[in-house]
């Protein structure tokens, strides 16, 4: 498809002059003319946007024109490309449903699921549009290109915004839509343009598509100080808390609070890496507080992570079986919604308010901090940000591989807990500081960790669902009796299957660990972030590694003292 | 994507308009819809004013010279395209005998749009050829207009009969439903009530003949298009609804 050719119109032109004009110069046939509410719906992190689309709901409030109208007035849902506005999908629909599982069971809804998951669609704004569409015809009377002009009211405006036109190709008719875009290029009173009046909606209720992504993007100044970077990986992580905390408290979907919880994890990380830097005294009391605040948020995680499994457990049962369970979702409904006040109740606590008063005032004044700059208190306050976090991901890369080699087959459980978190701080110390290193240089280590990362979360995700479901079983027995025990049946046939994903992720573990732990990528870690005291490695111009005693030796080294 | 193929070996039973209208019906609900008009008559094509013209002809396409996704035109109406018709389309069983993989070549073109498409209709030339093999083996269901005739019900026997020597896809249905009925003639009730035996699984929809039908030439649309209130247009969209069930 062509890339949508798009112009506004100059202030003060005439409209009907324009359409006039043009329909003198080509073979048009007018549409009738339309006004169109027209709702603009995205996830909070912007995925439709991010994959380059927008979705709109239309409600055709009045039609009117040359033409006898044949058109229906249904409201449709349209699913529209940005850079060529070709249509991906619509469907015809009174109201917008929230989720993806309450869209009708259609085509286009398949395409949508992958890209909206489990993220709740809000409908972002709504605008009034006043449209006027051409159709420029062929020979045969068939439809070769159109041109589309939108007059548009943004929400409780009296006065337009100036209209925008566009020419929307058709498929195997580049040439007429390049012939129109030329003929409307000419015209004085439009001028070329890239936002659309959907963008321009947004804006103006003050959404920035795109400015909200659960990834964090921070990018550090190579210059900065071990405080300075800290405070900035600090301040993106607080912002992005408090991006998803009313989500959160409202519950629209259950990423909000994913989200939350992962900043709050990663900033107890980092937290955790920053002895020496920060006084240790704030650092114990934000250490504590912010562990609190995981701590309160992960009973309605879990009951989240188990309703959106669901589907799942049930697909994994026979027909009949899957009948039984369904007590256990009403079981877990009710108490997510349970853990759900609980947590609000925690965000409304006075102890929460306290915490994000102080916090925010810290990082906003990190250096009236009693001691903040006191060498004696904070010896590594100054030194190079680069520098830090070297240490950091050095140190936390160390542990994990020390702890991971010691894994065997008879290893108990927890000690791969234990592995899952270490390789988790790594994966956050590489995240938070990685834009201090070369681009580049870092994904291809997170990927590497990511390999040993998801076969750990697997075995553990296994381990604590086996746990809660049996404590579920027990606690549907004791609330519902007797009534309960079909449904703790078919829990129990999920606990076996789950018991051999489990075995099956712990026999994969060695093979995982084993190629993170490959000597291209130790050189790797190594050449990166080893202070010159562990011994640096010479490569010889073929890429070969010259006489490094400590390459394979790493857990032969002393421990460096621990933060924690 | 569903391959959906509208077939008969008797010609003149209502294939074209079944597969503009259900193309239309389909496209309407917002899946993304794709006709292939592979009748060298171009019916198709002229419904959807579209030239019956592809650059390179049949050999272009079933060489695979020319990509099929860049003979593709919009159509007037949002999520429809069409693939015209070509008058050497009437040489494609010549071109499919030289292929490799002779009778799957169409299914192996067509592989490719399930990127883009979620439903391509094929309107087929009457008559069994090497091109209907072809449909045949790339097709989720055949659609068989009939009419209630003694004789097209006769090469609808002959058809299951072919299809059962002949079995090619394993999940291919035969979708047979009763097309341009007079429920005013006594020998379309009678033939109609003999063919509703399970062993000929038909359709319980029946597109009725009406002139709003015929009429879809003089509009060169389809006729949820311009007639959408009218009793064949929902006849048709029962239709639809009916064969989305069973696929």
């Amino acid at each position: 498809m062509n890339p949508l050719r798009r112009f506004a119109f100059e202030d003060g032109s005439d409209l009907a002059v324009l359409v006039a004009g043009l329909e003198q110069r080509a073979p048009f046939e007018r549409e009738p003319n339309r006004t169109i509410d027209r709702t603009v719906y995205d996830t909070f992190d912007w995925r439709l946007f991010e994959a380059r689309t927008v979705l709109e709901h239309e409600r055709v409030t009045a039609i009117s024109g040359t033409r006898k109208s044949t058109a229906r007035t249904v409201p449709w849902l349209i699913w529209r490309s940005i850079d060529t506005g070709e249509v991906l999908g619509r469907l015809a629909m009174e109201q917008v449903g929230q989720f993806v599982w309450d869209l009708p069971n259609e085509p286009i809804v398949e395409r949508l699921a992958p890209i909206l998951e489990m993220r709740a669609l809000q409908s972002l704004v709504t605008i009034r549009i006043e449209q006027v569409s051409l159709r420029l015809l062929g020979d045969e009377g068939k439809t070769e290109a159109r041109v589309v002009i939108d007059r548009a009211w943004l929400p409780g405006a009296d006065d337009p915004l100036a209209p925008v036109v566009e020419v929307i190709p058709v498929r195997g008719y580049a040439d007429s839509a390049e012939r129109l875009a030329e003929l409307l290029a000419a015209q004085v009173v439009l001028r070329p343009v890239d936002h659309d009046v959907v963008e321009i909606a947004l804006a103006s209720v003050g959404f920035n598509p795109g400015g909200y992504r659960s990834k964090l993007d921070v990018s550090l100044d190579q210059a900065g100080t071990a405080r300075d970077a800290i405070i900035e990986v600090l301040e993106a992580l607080f912002a992005a808390m408090m991006a998803n905390e009313p989500g959160t408290r409202a519950d629209i979907d259950t990423e909000f609070l994913h989200d939350y919880r992962v900043a709050v994890r990663r900033t107890r990380s980092v937290l955790g890496m920053a002895s020496g830097v920060v006084p240790e005294r704030l650092l114990e009391h934000l250490r504590s507080e912010f562990k609190w605040l995981g701590d309160i948020t992960t009973p309605t995680r879990d009951l989240d992570v188990y309703l959106l499994t669901y589907p799942e457990f049930e697909a994994s049962l026979t027909e009949s079986m899957r009948a039984d369970l369904r007590s256990l979702r009403s079981f877990l409904v009710t108490h997510q919604h349970r853990a759900h006040l609980e947590l609000v109740e925690g965000l409304d606590s006075a102890r929460y308010v306290e915490l994000m008063h102080r916090y925010q005032h810290w990082l906003a004044h990190p250096k009236r901090e009693p001691g903040a700059s006191d060498p004696r208190r904070v010896p590594r306050f100054n030194e190079p940000a680069v520098t830090f976090a070297s240490t950091c991901v050095w140190k936390a890369y160390r542990r994990l591989i020390k702890a991971g080699r010691r894994i065997t087959v008879e290893s108990p459980p927890e000690s791969l807990h234990d592995l899952r978190k270490d390789a988790k701080k790594l994966r956050y110390a590489l995240e938070c500081f990685g834009s201090l290193f070369v681009a580049g240089e870092i994904t291809p280590l997170i990927k590497a960790l990511k390999g040993v990362q998801d076969v750990l979360g697997e075995f553990q995700d296994c381990e604590v669902q086996k746990g809660s479901l049996r404590g579920f079983g027990e606690s549907m027995v004791t609330e519902n009796g007797v009534a309960s025990v079909p449904a703790v049946l078919a829990m129990g046939q999920l606990i076996d299957q789950i018991d051999e994903r489990e075995h099956a992720a712990r026999q994969q573990f060695a093979a995982h660990f084993e190629s993170f732990d490959a000597k291209e990528t130790r050189m790797h870690f190594r050449t990166l972030f080893a202070p010159a005291s562990d011994g640096v490695l010479r490569q010889t111009d073929d890429g070969d590694v010259q006489h490094d005693p400590n390459s394979d030796a790493l857990i032969d080294q002393p421990e460096m003292t621990e933060s924690e | 994507m569903k391959v959906l193929a509208t077939y008969n070996i008797k010609g003149g039973v209502g294939k074209t308009a079944t597969a503009v209208n259900l193309a239309y019906l389909a496209a309407a609900e917002g899946a993304r819809t794709l006709v292939w008009d592979l009748d060298p008559q171009g019916a198709a094509s002229f419904y959807f004013r579209v030239k019956p013209r592809v650059k390179g002809g049949s050999e272009a396409l079933i060489t695979g010279r020319r990509a099929l996704d860049r003979a593709i035109k919009g159509t007037d109406y949002d999520n429809l395209d069409l693939i015209p018709a070509d008058f050497s389309y009437r040489n494609m069983d010549l071109e499919l005998g030289g292929a490799k993989k002779r009778t799957r070549r169409i299914d192996l073109l067509l592989r490719p749009m399930a990127k883009h498409y979620d439903y391509v209709i094929l309107d087929c030339p009457p008559s069994i050829s090497l091109v209907s093999e072809n449909v045949f083996q790339a097709v989720n269901a055949l659609i068989v207009p009939l009419i209630p005739t003694t004789l097209s019900i006769r090469t609808f026997d002959q058809l299951q009969a072919f299809l059962a020597d002949n079995p090619g896809r394993k999940t291919r249905k035969v979708l047979a439903f009763f097309s341009m009925v007079d429920m005013r003639k006594n020998l379309h009730r009678e033939l109609m009530s003999e063919m509703a035996l399970p062993s000929r699984d038909v359709l319980d929809v029946r597109i009725p003949a009406t002139s709003d039908i015929e009429r879809m030439g003089v509009n060169r649309a389809p006729l949820p298009a311009f007639a959408p209130k009218s009793r064949s247009a929902s006849a048709y969209q029962s239709l639809w609804t009916e064969i989305k069930s069973r696929l």
